[in-house]
């Protein structure tokens, strides 16, 4: 598996935590949710950095106790076709301030990469041979027709066609830079 | 896969390019006359003729293979089912075009 | 009408790359028909009966001349020499080649135009009132606001895999022909008091297996606030509707579950949270949209034409097309004209490239160079004086296009159904043509009045079955064509479903009951009392007895 890296951050490197063992004192460990939620103290207290995976169906409501306790949050798509994702990312950045990584993993195509981004996703894990495919569709749009709610500082055309530095509409591409820096 | 008819079967498919509807003949090409089919009469003979048929599929000569019930009892191997035999004949509409007037027209 | 500016054009153009990629990378194999499908259904082309079928959008169903005439131009080039024009304000092809996809697409950017989520689970098309901005009982032109949605709705980041398609209509006058009660978000645009301009925003209407007619789930929406309303709602959808369940994904089926005012409290409450962010555009924005849609610069003109009354008094299909295919105009002296695309005998919303020049041609002489297509799938010419209707209807006329019954009988609207489409289960365009056949007489059909019949070749009802006066839904009975009869339908303002009257039949039965509902109609109507109206007041059961027998 290799690693798309959407917004330029430090990606995290982490352990996936099996089922039967304790993690180490120190160690970086992505907990399956709901053992998260059945043992949370315990992880939050002898573990380094705890990172969560959350399937799409989960509500964000629920991740409303942790999220200024987790570190970074895996979203697993059963199916690219799976948008809820999409909204569960959005829920972390804008009700809960949540600042860490949050990383697609399981089924997603590379023709999403600019949709996860905008929605607040840092990285994609996915099959080597797709990540060239995932670089691309990155850098697809030049610019976008909706602003963000999550802090991205993404701003629609509509904006950038009215604000005063960018009155001569020639660079479209600017939106699309300035969301990616924002966002890293 | 849809599931399976019962009975003598043929495959139908569409070409990857043109998304015209094609028949998998005995030797594994595509026809557009469906009284050219290979018709399988035993499971076996099915079997051997879905090899063909996904193998072509796999090499992105045709899409969406199906097996289909085929009706061998009047003069003319046809699709058993009116929307199989549609997909033989052409629309029913705009006869003007062609496409009905042989099953062997091209745009 | 809008125009793209250097962003709108970038955005499009960078779609059309894509799908240049995706098909070559398709072509080359190195997609598989599983990784492609979804893709090329976001750019409207699908996989039918007997070929692909590339659906193009025409936002809110404005078109200018040179758009039409591209059209005509990708239907002589592409494809076999003619067009479909569908229920939903988008234009179909039925024969395009899919290594040809891309150089159509990039034919459409050209003059402005696109098939971006014509297809897929997310927002489609916003639909609207085909006499926008002419029409004499409009209270605002719906357009700008059609557009402003447009823009949001494309590509958005969260919104692209919903649990099932979308869509969004929207209408600014008293009569609603845009059906926006059957859709998925229905807005209705109100002047407040105060002289405020705002919607009225209902949710969860739609056809398919289960109709519901929208609720209201809001009395007035400032317009300003729109987008990031309609975020809220639409993130409330994403995240609990159904997806489990194809047939039970769409919105109309979580609005039902959990209840309208529960989803209306759960969408403000989401919308408090958000309505302060920089969702909604700026002023300036709203303003510069609006700019394009000003009333057109048309001479007050005398309602009364003297030439074309003559003209009219000499010859009755003239006539009756006035008196069917025109209707009044904010302007005085003007009308919007309806180009029937429902020859008796023809197929419903079917336009050769030929004629869709003729009608670029007329447009450009006649009516500022604007044309619109309904979800009834008719042309319109909307900005049309009076004293010009004779020579465009002989124009028309000669061109297969003259057809006087707009709003009647033969006004049918019909889905592809299994000629084309591969969903069907039975076929919906000889039904139309053997109807137009029997009712082929003027006279009589004005003697009926306005009456909507629409056929749908299966339950996904693109043919608007439900919404049908006289609905008519095709199902495959044991491997054979056989036809529901529905009753007492409305897309309107005053939306109702039809009703299943009894049994099914086959093609020539349905034709024959047809017939005796109309006759049961002539004989039981009160003075001036139209089909609708009529069926309301006297109930299903005589209708049932004339079409079934005393039981
Ligand atoms: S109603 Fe059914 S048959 Fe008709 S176009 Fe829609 S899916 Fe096809």
């Amino acid at each position: 598996m290799a690693l798309v890296n959407l917004t330029g951050i430090q990606p995290t490197q982490y352990t996936e935590l099996a089922s039967d063992t304790s993690p180490a004192e120190g160690e970086v460990v992505l907990v399956p949710f709901d053992r998260l939620a059945e043992e949370s103290e315990a992880f939050f207290q002898t573990v380094g950095r705890v990172g969560v995976l959350v399937g799409t169906e989960t509500t964000f409501s629920a991740l409303e106790p942790f999220a200024n306790k987790i570190s970074f949050v895996a979203i697993d798509f059963p199916a690219f076709g799976d948008g809820r994702g999409f909204s569960l990312a959005v829920r972390l950045r804008k009700d809960y301030g949540f600042k860490g990584e949050i990383r697609a993993v399981g089924n997603i195509i590379p023709d999403q990469a600019q949709f996860l981004m905008r929605a607040g996703f840092d990285s994609v894990e996915a099959t080597e041979e797709r990540k060239t495919a995932f670089e691309t569709a990155l850098k697809r749009f030049p610019s976008y027709y909706q602003t963000d709610a999550i802090g991205l500082g993404q701003r629609s055309v509509a904006h950038v066609r009215h604000s005063a530095k960018n009155d001569d509409n020639t660079d479209a591409a600017d939106t699309a830079k300035e969301g990616q820096r924002k966002a890293s | 896969m849809a599931k399976k008819p019962a009975g003598p079967q043929m495959f139908i498919a569409n070409r990857l390019d043109d998304g015209r509807a094609v028949f998998l003949t005995a030797n594994g090409e595509w026809t557009k006359v469906a009284a050219d089919a290979a018709v399988g009469q035993t499971d076996e003979e099915v079997e051997a003729l879905a090899v063909l048929a996904h193998g072509a599929e796999d090499a992105n000569l045709v899409v969406s293979v199906t097996a289909i019930a085929a009706d061998t009892e009047g003069n003319n191997l046809a699709p058993a089912h009116m929307k199989f035999a549609m997909q033989a004949k052409g629309p029913s509409v705009r006869l003007d075009l062609g496409y009905q007037v042989s099953p062997n027209w091209e745009q | 009408m809008y125009a793209y500016d250097t962003y709108d054009h970038a955005i499009v153009n960078a779609r059309v790359e894509e799908f240049r990629d995706q098909v070559e990378r398709r072509m080359k194999g190195e997609l598989t028909e599983e990784e492609f499908r979804p893709l090329r259904l976001m750019n409207g082309l699908y996989l039918q009966l007997h070929a692909y079928m590339l659906r193009v959008a025409i936002p809110y169903g404005t078109l200018s001349s040179n758009q039409m005439r591209r059209l005509a131009h990708i239907a002589r080039r592409y494809d076999k020499g003619y067009a479909h024009f569908t229920t939903r304000q988008n234009v179909q092809y039925n024969w395009p080649k899919l290594s040809e996809t891309p150089d159509i697409l990039q034919e459409l950017a050209d003059v402005e135009m696109h098939a971006i989520q014509t297809s897929g689970n997310c927002i489609r098309n916003t639909t609207t009132d085909q006499f926008a901005g002419a029409a004499a009982d409009e209270v605002l032109d719906p357009r700008p606001y059609a557009e402003l949605i447009r823009q949001w709705s494309t590509f958005h980041p969260e919104f692209s895999f919903l649990p099932r398609k979308f869509k969004i209509a929207i209408t600014g006058a008293d009569e609603d022909r845009a059906a926006v009660k059957w859709h998925d978000i229905g807005l209705v645009v109100k002047q407040s008091d105060t002289g405020e301009i705002g919607f009225e925003v209902l949710a969860g209407g739609g056809m398919g297996r289960t109709p519901v007619i929208g609720k209201v789930i809001r009395d007035f929406l400032p317009v300003s606030d729109l987008l990031s309303y309609l975020e809220a709602m639409l993130r409330v959808y994403n995240e609990q509707g159904r997806r489990d369940n194809k047939y039970k994904a769409r919105i109309k089926i979580l609005v039902d579950a959990m209840g309208a005012d529960e989803y209306a409290r759960q969408v403000e409450a989401e919308w408090a949270k958000i309505k302060d962010q920089p969702l909604d555009v700026p002023e300036e924005e709203v303003a510069r949209i609006k700019a394009f849609f000003t009333p057109p610069p048309l001479p007050v003109l005398d309602n009364d034409v003297p030439t074309v009354n003559a003209f009219a008094d000499k010859n009755f299909l003239f006539k009756a097309w006035v008196s069917n295919n025109t209707g009044a105009h904010k302007v005085p002296g003007h009308v919007h004209v309806t180009i029937s695309l429902k020859p008796h005998g023809g197929i419903p919303g079917d336009a050769t490239d030929a004629q869709m020049d003729l009608v670029a041609d007329l447009a450009d002489k006649y009516s500022l160079s604007e044309v619109r297509v309904s979800h009834e799938q008719n042309l319109i010419l909307p900005h049309v004086a009076k004293k010009d209707l004779p020579a465009l209807w002989e124009a028309l006329d000669a061109a297969g296009l003259g057809s006087a019954n707009a709003g009647l009988l033969t006004d049918i609207i019909a889905c592809p159904g299994l000629d084309y489409c591969s969903l069907a289960n039975a076929r919906s365009i000889p039904l139309a043509q053997k109807l137009t056949e029997r009712f082929d007489d003027v006279k009589r059909l004005m003697d009926i009045g306005p009456l909507k019949i629409k056929i749908s070749g299966c339950i996904n009802s693109c043919g608007h079955h439900h919404a049908g006066h006289i609905g008519i839904l095709g199902v495959d009975r044991k491997g054979e064509e056989n036809y529901q009869l529905l009753l007492g339908g409305s897309g309107a303002e005053d939306a109702s479903k039809a009703a299943i009257l009894g049994p099914g039949f086959d093609e020539g039965g349905i034709i024959d009951a047809i017939e005796k509902v109309v006759a049961v109609y002539l004989g039981e109507r009160e003075d001036g009392e139209e089909f609708l109206p009529a069926y309301r007041r006297l109930g299903a059961d005589v209708f049932k007895e004339a079409v079934y027998g005393a039981r």
